[in-house]
């Protein structure tokens, strides 16, 4: 068990437009923050506040939508303190699903090389601790998983690629992310999974949640 | 079996119905039609409509009858509207009878203008709607924009309803779109936000579901620094800044994370009129508190 850490303390509430209201735990990506959006999305889900149509956690914070003819801004904001209190940074990892990844994307030898490692070893290196889904929603099916290690720290490629298929393995920022539609993307193409995260005609139509937690596995 | 042919179809005309809401986690966006006020206005002329209609585009679209007899009902900005080459007025509730004819054409404003039905199309739920999400491309016909040669299919019996009122048009709308500050306003200098209200903005002919690109010819946005920002959730409306400066509002088929900067979001009461600005209009925005949104979305306040 991974130990709590100290609270985030009050997070941030403020409108999105006028119909949602955003939680944030932090302006910057951090494991806490993370931790924090993921663990109150869980909880206001348990038990949505009226005139809340819709909860979604992001990298950071939950959005909340809501119809204001039922509820005000003030009113929600209110509720949603009480019901949150001091949010800290809580385990959060529920389902665990294992990913069979074959790397051989073709930013693998230099990212590897970048990182001062034989591909091989960038391999093993990436699938050697379960990573967490940090966050859905970009894309259909789409998943950040996070963190790896600092010395795995890569930065973002400095083109985009129009689009890479389905299945695509992406890498950057210390994540591993999955498309499973085609996106644009300026995150470095590591492999391909035959793991589909995204079938809308099932119910749900995704597999992998925020906070559910990831095993890679390297396959030829 | 009653249905109609598309004859001729204007870029990314879809079908639509009110949309998809509650999908965001699974990274779908809800879409809907670009002007729901419409859209209503065009089932609530039959009394009582199918769930699901055709949103067209600024060009129009034309279709056939086949099979049987189908109850329209039309509105949107402002077309022109022909049954069997006879012109009628706008916007409409015409019965229709097989192999009758259906043009419209351009009128004097809008984008996007919509066709419900007295029955209900025949498509498939896809996760809750049967709504066409351009980006994930899902729902509708295939997930696709409508072409020419296009079938659309109705299901069962013709729904029993009393008249709607008598189809009357809407005025153009006209003054400023009204804002509240947005997620990363505070991240723009105290000049910028100033200029924002201040200097006009024109829709480009970049837009469509997911959005509309402006020009500022003001440059109220031009060589601003880079902000990095962590991806955080969008919601139609939201005005993003693009790198090179370039101010997009979202729409119906926005992404539903982003990580560019937002300045302001439109009010829900503004979006559809934003929506039927042709490129070239002048924007102006005017930001009004959260308070004033909601009396002017409760219909307290103009």
């Amino acid at each position: 068990m991974r130990a709590p850490t100290k609270p985030l303390g009050l997070p941030l509430i403020l409108p999105l437009g006028d119909s949602g209201l955003m939680v944030r735990f932090g302006a910057t990506l951090s494991d806490d923050a993370n931790r924090a959006a993921i663990a109150s999305a869980r909880r206001l889900r348990d038990g949505p506040p009226a005139g809340v149509t819709e909860i979604v956690p992001n990298l950071v914070s939950v959005l909340l939508k809501y119809d204001p003819k039922r509820v005000s801004f003030e009113a929600l904001a209110g509720e949603v303190r009480l019901r949150l209190g001091e949010v800290g940074g809580e385990q959060t990892e529920t389902a665990t699903h294992r990913v069979a990844v074959t790397f051989d994307g073709e930013d693998v030898s230099a990212v590897a090389a970048a990182l001062k490692l034989s591909p091989e070893a960038f391999v093993a290196a990436h699938c050697a601790s379960p990573l967490r889904v940090l966050a859905t929603g970009f894309a259909p099916g789409f998943v950040y998983c996070g963190f790896h290690p600092e010395a795995l720290a890569s930065p973002r490629r400095t083109e985009v690629r129009a689009m890479v298929p389905a299945g695509t393995v992406l890498f950057a920022a210390r994540q591993t992310a999955i498309a499973s539609t085609p996106i644009p993307t300026g995150w470095h193409v590591i492999g391909h999974t035959d793991f589909s995260n995204f079938e809308p005609a099932e119910e749900p139509p995704t597999r992998l949640g925020a906070g559910d937690r990831i095993v890679f596995e390297a396959v030829s | 079996m009653t249905a109609i042919r598309i004859t001729r179809a204007g870029p990314l005309c879809t079908v639509q119905d009110v949309g998809r809401p509650g999908m965001l986690q699974h990274g779908v966006s809800a879409s809907g039609p670009m002007d729901a006020a419409a859209f209503a206005r065009a089932g609530a002329w039959m009394g009582e409509a199918g769930s699901t209609g055709v949103e067209f585009t600024a060009s129009g679209i034309s279709l056939a009858v086949e099979g049987g007899t189908i109850g329209l009902g039309v509105d949107g900005g402002d077309f022109a509207l022909s049954v069997n080459g006879a012109d009628r007025s706008w916007p409409a509730r015409v019965m229709l009878r097989e192999r009758d004819t259906v043009e419209i054409r351009p009128g004097a404003w809008g984008n996007y203008g919509f066709l419900r039905f007295n029955r209900e199309l025949d498509l498939p739920m896809v996760m809750g709607s049967r709504a066409t999400n351009s980006v994930a491309r899902l729902g509708g016909l295939e997930g696709r924009a409508l072409r020419a040669g296009d079938v659309l299919s109705f299901t069962g019996d013709a729904i029993r309803s009393g008249m709607g009122g008598h189809p009357r048009a809407v005025p153009q709308p006209a003054g400023p779109i009204r804002v509240i500050w947005g997620l990363h306003a505070d991240q723009f200098t105290p000049r910028a936000r100033e200029r924002f209200v201040a200097e006009g903005f024109a829709v480009s002919s970049r837009l469509d579901r997911m959005g509309a690109r402006l020009a500022d010819p003001a440059g109220v946005f031009a060589g601003l620094p880079m902000l990095s920002l962590v991806s955080d959730a969008i919601v139609p409306g939201d005005i993003q800044i693009l790198g090179d400066g370039t101010p997009i509002v979202l729409l119906r088929d926005h992404q539903p994370t982003g990580g560019y900067p937002r300045v302001a979001t439109v009010i829900s009461a503004d979006l559809d009129r934003f929506a039927q600005m042709r490129p070239g209009a002048e924007v102006r925005f005017e930001p009004v508190t959260l308070a004033r949104a909601h009396a002017i979305l409760s219909g307290s306040t103009p």
